[in-house]
């Protein structure tokens, strides 16, 4: 039905509108990447210039003088560490809700039910939660005070868990029960069969979670710009070191997005291949 | 994946190299500040207080809107974080009374010099509160006003204007003229300005009416200079007064882009620099450097910056001051003297920065042509300065006045927008002050 | 009744432990972080609910009974807000859910360049509100702005997207839609790709129309997926915050404040944490109220599922 043959008229108009879909799509990050070449004196001009001669000096400024790499570590380590957290308990958790209905879907509720909570309305009780915690040794130890990773990562993992494992529950209930009992019946122990059955088969849709929440982790700006000054900053809050009293500064700007969002690209195309498999959330059941 | 996040991580490491302290056991402290270019140019004054002083100072950019909350934040959670903060005119009332920052009168006694060549007027609205003194203003962004001088003296439009409103085409004098002149050079494309066929719309003025307190920095000027402030001495606000500035504002939206809307002080000189606009409203002098870019932008365009109609205007300031939570508070006052003392800003000056000190701001070297591309606003200012001396605003007064400050927009600009009237805008003003102080707001002596 | 069977022998073969004591050790490390990080702010709001709490002015103070959700309820510009966050939420959430299932029905047949597609598409998703949205202001911008300057060049109306009052909303909303329409076709791509064969090829054998086989077939199994995305978009709307702090920051006037943003002026500028707080605890009020009619059929299908062994 919906691969049948179509008339040629009828492909003209598809590919007319997927062009046109793409180009919505495309055309603002298109227009940023061409801002981030131009030079100073063609970015604030009406109308609007395509032709110009193209300078680095916007990424000069960036990483030279912004040291704006030192914002995309920060980011680096706060995401991949949450993401990993996040994954790791989160896939526990929604294996557990799938396999043994822990609390009969009460628990569960609760869990994703924190995802309705506004950040703004936390911000200030986690500033001061990590004031005081960051104050004590193993708070020190684990750097979970204001202005240190472990804070960032501690809210990042709060605020990705229910998403994932809301994504995994579903993952989970698709991997058919009987492989995991014939392995039990090997002898493995439920440890051994998690690692070496389950996780596996359910492999496309724990690196869909992972995207997405590598993704979330990445682009958040209230939590980071709350709880980070200077040394734990990420991009969202290194950007703002763009905004100056003389104005924004579109060009590095333009630059800065640009690198910050490279990173993501690359991870989102290397995960690529298991996104189509993994996307349907195991909601549609064949 | 391995690989990629290893050679990011390689580029990391490299990137961010530790510069080493130039003594044994430096003393810490951390600057809370806005970026722009004068932070960077701090970073070579910061090193001489650091070699001199046995300190590391490190400087903290902040984007401008989020500047007054973070600092807030971290006063109320006494985190000592900051050392130095770095507060807008309307905020000192409210950190001095709040005990967020400490005062500095003991401090500056065998400093007076210093504290008496701050301009008096900024003295007066940035430094003192309650008889005491509160720390250092180091930069100014007061108001004057910039003007396309080469459009005023144009004798083609000079003759024009003339035979239109029987007086002669000129820097305004009063809000009047400065609406007549606006409206005068309010153009379409193809229509005429100084002889050429116009190439894209041009406007009279360039105005901040977008979600942005500078909308209330703009109308401080006609308000002030009808001899009315935003608060009156009972601590509430004239809405008669306040309607009638915010009236004629509203006409002047009629002669200026339509982006007046959405942007501030940044997007009208973008419009200035691309030669869309004659002229501003009550206007931040500190933009000169930027301002006077539009010479080389648009070809044949000179520009001048003069006091505003009825020589009234928003007198802003940063102040440095030190925080209540710092642990190292006698070196961050040390700091704020170096930073606001003479030698900085004179180097300061030398970059284009705007000075707070009389002694730099009438020295005639920084009038000369030589520096007019940096300083050409100074003599200016000097003369904003003394007209305005003696003048004091309610706002200033009440420690609620950096919330008054930071909400007060959102009434007007709604008014500007046509969401609400004029008058629902200044009756709405006067109900949000009241609520914010809990009734009319307490006002300082 | 075979599988029943198999786990009396997973119980009896397992070292000690039991069914019921793995299942909690495995969520145990979830339920810790969300007990303190959910539940110790949440005591903390709900507690300065009910006080008075000028933040500016030092700790917080007297407890003031019901107070402050008396002068929230009273507050005009909190029903404005709510009103605000309840329109952009319809429009935002209707469009990203149309444009974002006809997309994956016009990529789901296309034969080329797909995987290319898919990449340029995911791009928006990738970036952060915070940034890309000061991009769209430079887009939106009247005087600088391409978006005008196209709509200019053939002849088309410019409007002054967020300077006017009547439309600065949904231009916000189409930022969000431009962001999060690619995440509603992507999936829902999957979803049609993901679809078993079998029924349909029996449908076209039986000679049903186009429209029924959508109407019967495909609608009704995307469903699930669909309604999942659905509900995840609809929460991130009603808590939109960064796509107008940094567009509109809730202009012009307050035609753009939503529920969150007005919570950020109150907590965050005017620092009145009393009233912020209520505001919060309503608003969790008002959406657990509605997550249990949205989540219920959700949580009955996993649970359903986990009990089907």
């Amino acid at each position: 039905m919906l691969n049948q043959k179509h008339s040629f008229a009828f492909e003209v108009l598809r590919y007319g509108l997927i062009v046109l879909v793409v180009s919505f799509f495309f055309f603002p990050i298109f227009w940023m990447l061409l801002t981030s070449f131009k030079p100073e004196t063609a970015i604030m001009v009406s109308p609007p210039q395509f032709l110009f001669t193209p300078t680095l000096e916007n990424y000069r400024h960036a990483l030279v003088d912004k040291n704006f790499l030192f914002y995309i570590k920060n980011t680096l380590i706060i995401s991949i560490i949450s993401t990993a957290i996040v994954v790791a308990i989160g896939s526990l958790a929604a294996y557990s809700f799938a396999r043994f209905n822990v609390g009969d879907g009460h628990i569960l509720f609760f869990l994703l039910s924190t995802k309705m909570m506004p950040a703004i309305a936390v911000i200030l009780p986690y500033f001061l939660i990590f004031r005081d915690v960051g104050k004590t040794t193993v708070g020190a130890t684990l750097h979970l005070g204001l202005d240190q990773h472990g804070a960032l990562i501690v809210s990042y993992v709060m605020f990705n868990l229910p998403f994932a494992i809301w994504l995994l529950v579903s993952f989970f209930q698709d991997i058919p029960r009987e492989l995991e009992h014939s392995a039990r019946l090997d002898g493995l122990s439920r440890l051994q069969v998690l690692r070496k059955v389950t996780f596996p088969l359910a492999a496309p849709s724990i690196a869909v979670t992972a995207v997405f929440t590598l993704i979330f982790c990445w682009n958040e700006f209230l939590f980071a710009y709350i709880l980070t000054r200077k040394m734990a900053s990420t991009v969202t809050v290194g950007v703002e070191s763009f905004f100056t009293l003389q104005g924004i500064l579109w060009g590095p700007v333009a630059a800065a997005a640009t690198i910050s969002v490279a990173p993501m690209l690359l991870f989102v195309l290397a995960m690529q291949r298991y996104m189509v498999r993994g996307l349907t959330f195991g909601a549609v059941r064949g | 994946m391995k690989k990629l996040f290893l050679s990011a991580g390689l580029i990391v490491g490299m990137a961010s190299g530790a510069n080493a302290a130039t003594c044994s056991n430096p003393v810490q402290i951390t600057w809370s500040t806005i970026a722009g270019f004068y932070t960077d140019a701090m970073a070579n004054f910061v090193k001489d207080f650091e070699v001199k002083n046995c300190a590391k100072v490190t400087v903290v950019n902040i984007d401008n809107s989020q500047l007054y909350n973070k600092q807030v934040i971290e006063m109320v959670g006494q985190t000592g974080a900051y050392d130095v903060v770095t507060l807008e005119t309307a905020e000192k009332a409210e950190f001095a009374q709040n005990g967020f920052i400490k005062p500095m009168t003991q401090f500056f006694k065998d400093k007076q010099g210093l504290v008496n060549d701050v301009a008096p007027i900024l003295r007066g609205m940035t430094v003192e509160y309650k008889g005491d003194i509160w720390g250092l203003p180091y930069y100014t962004y007061t108001a004057g006003m910039f003007v396309r001088q080469d459009l005023l003296d144009d004798a083609g439009e000079k003759q024009a204007f003339k035979a239109k409103y029987g007086y002669d085409l000129g820097q305004p004098q009063t809000w009047e003229q400065h609406r007549d002149i606006a409206k005068f050079f309010t153009r379409k494309t193809g229509e005429k300005l100084k002889g050429e066929p116009l190439k894209k719309d041009f406007f009279g003025v360039g105005l901040m009416a977008g979600p942005f307190p500078e909308i209330q920095d703009e109308l401080s000027a006609p308000l002030w200079g009808m001899g009315s402030d935003w608060l009156t001495k009972n601590g509430k606000v004239p809405v008669d007064d306040v309607e009638k500035v915010l009236g004629q504002y509203v006409e002047l939206l009629k002669y200026a882009p339509k982006a007046a809307l959405t942007v501030t002080y940044d997007g009208v000189m973008n419009q200035m620099k691309d030669g869309q606009i004659a002229m501003t409203h009550g206007f931040f002098l500190d933009q000169w450097p930027n301002a006077v870019k539009t010479e080389e932008m648009v070809p044949g365009a000179k520009m001048s910056a003069i006091e505003a109609p009825g020589k009234r205007a928003y007198v802003g300031g940063f102040l440095l001051a030190v925080s209540s939570s710092s642990a190292n508070p006698e070196m961050a006052m040390k700091f704020v003297a170096h930073i606001g003392g003479k030698d900085i800003q004179r180097q300061f000056a030398e970059l284009g920065g705007a000075s707070t000190l009389t002694s730099v701001l009438s020295d005639p070297y920084f009038s000369s042509p030589a520096m007019r591309s940096k300083t050409g606003q100074y003599a200016t200012l000097n003369k904003v300065f003394q007209s305005m001396n003696g003048f004091s605003s309610n706002l200033f007064k009440t420690p609620f006045g950096a919330k008054i400050y930071n909400s007060m927009q959102i009434p007007l600009q709604a008014a500007a927008a046509g969401q609400i009237s004029v008058r629902q805008a200044a009756e709405r003003l006067a109900a949000d002050v009241e609520k914010i102080c809990g009734g009319p707001c307490p006002i300082a002596d | 009744m075979q599988s029943q069977s198999n786990s009396a022998l997973m119980r009896t073969s397992s070292a000690g432990m039991s069914d019921r004591w793995f299942s909690i050790a495995l969520i145990a490390p979830a339920m810790a972080v969300t007990l303190i990080f959910a539940l110790l702010p949440l005591a903390y709001a709900l507690d300065v609910s009910f006080r008075f709490a000028d933040l500016s002015r030092g700790k917080l103070g007297d407890y003031l009974g019901l107070d402050n959700y008396r002068t929230v309820f009273a507050d005009a510009d909190f029903w404005s807000a709510s009103w605000v966050t309840m329109k952009f939420t319809i429009v935002a959430v209707g469009l990203q859910m149309s444009l974002g299932v006809g997309i994956a029905f016009l990529l789901h047949g296309a034969q080329f360049a797909k995987g290319i597609t898919r990449s340029l598409l995911i791009l928006p998703l990738a970036t952060s509100a915070a940034v890309t949205g000061l991009f769209w202001r430079y887009l939106y911008d009247t005087q600088f702005g391409v978006l005008n300057f196209v709509l200019g060049a053939i002849g088309l109306p410019e409007p002054n997207w967020l300077g006017d009052y009547t439309i600065a909303l949904w231009s916000v909303a189409l930022f969000d839609v431009w962001q999060w329409t690619p995440f509603v076709a992507l999936i829902a791509l999957a979803g049609l790709q993901a679809l078993p064969k079998e029924p349909f090829e029996a449908a076209e054998l039986d000679g049903a129309s186009q429209w029924r086989i959508l109407t019967k077939l495909t609608f009704p199994l995307l469903k699930p997926v669909l309604f999942l995305v659905l509900v995840l978009r609809t929460i991130d709307c009603v808590r939109l915050y960064d796509a107008v702090a940094v567009l509109t920051r809730g202009g012009p006037g307050t035609s753009t404040e939503t529920m969150t943003f007005y919570l950020y002026r109150t907590g965050l500028k005017l620092f009145r944490m009393d009233y912020a707080s209520t505001m919060a605890v309503f608003f969790l009020y008002v959406m657990l109220v509605a997550a249990v009619f949205a989540l219920t059929p959700l949580l009955k299908q996993f649970t359903d599922r986990a009990k089907e062994s």
